[in-house]
């Protein structure tokens, strides 16, 4: 088991942070909602991440904090999922642009 | 410490993938590999109740989803990479590494990740905290089937 000192930390954060802004410029970059979807897996990825040295201080709030994160994120991703297959069946197509021109009619 | 920074590579290089692949099916198989070496990293510290949520949850279900969706719409691969974006990131990478990294606040901890699943669950708290996550995503579900038959009918 490795025990967590300043370089692991400090690892850890990098990774996250990089994890982070790869998947922000991977959502910004996306033109369909598919890659949208994985964009956001890979920023839930860096939240996990980035949770790792609260265990260190307090083990068992920072378990409550994954539990929470781990299935409202989840449960988020599957809205999201469901959203894009029913725009899907709606539209005939996934593509980013298609939604920004669209919207509510009042 | 060396398998760490093996580790936190191979994420950082496939987290680039997901980035720079064309095709979705790609990005998504990329996706889940990063996804794998995180929970792999909980497992590293002995942590691993999380290492199981994490695998089973977010790779073994919302992953695998996302991979069939991806391999269903896979047609027009093209790149997807915004230089507009790149100067953003760039930017919130700077500010981000100023204000962590700067102070140089990161000391060694001198201690070990002591985490129990038998202490948790025996704390009438988190048991309430599961009680309310269930509920939760009890309901989420629901919803989530509502809107679907909505679309149906």
């Amino acid at each position: 088991m490795l025990e967590p000192n300043a370089m692991t930390v400090t690892i850890i954060y990098l990774s996250a942070f990089a994890i982070l802004l790869v998947g922000f410029l991977t959502a910004i970059s996306s033109k369909d909602l598919i890659r949208l979807l994985i964009a956001l897996e890979l920023m839930f990825g860096a939240v996990f991440m980035s949770l790792i040295p609260v265990f260190v201080l307090a083990a068992n709030p920072a378990f409550g904090t994954s539990i929470i994160a781990i299935f409202t994120s989840a449960g988020e991703l599957l809205v999201l999922i469901a959203a894009v297959i029913i725009r899907d069946r709606r539209n005939k197509n996934v593509l980013i642009e298609q939604i920004t021109i669209g919207g509510d009619r009042v | 410490m060396m398998l760490l920074s093996v580790f936190a590579g191979v994420m950082i290089l496939s987290s680039l993938g997901v980035l720079l692949s064309k095709d979705n099916f790609y990005s998504a198989l990329f996706m889940t590999l990063t996804l794998v070496m995180v929970a792999t990293v909980y497992a590293f510290f002995d942590i691993q109740p999380v290492f199981v949520l994490i695998v089973f949850i977010f790779v073994g279900a919302i992953g695998i989803v996302t991979v069939a969706l991806a391999a269903t719409y896979r047609a027009m691969p093209e790149r997807q990479f915004s230089w507009l974006g790149c100067i953003l990131v760039a930017i919130t990478a700077a500010v981000l590494s100023y204000f962590t990294f700067a102070g140089g606040r990161y000391q060694d901890m001198g201690k070990q990740v002591v985490f129990s699943l038998s202490e948790f669950i025996k704390s009438s708290e988190y048991q309430l905290l599961v009680v309310f996550l269930t509920a939760l995503v009890l309901l989420l579900y629901l919803s989530v089937i509502r809107l679907y038959r909505g679309e149906e009918s």
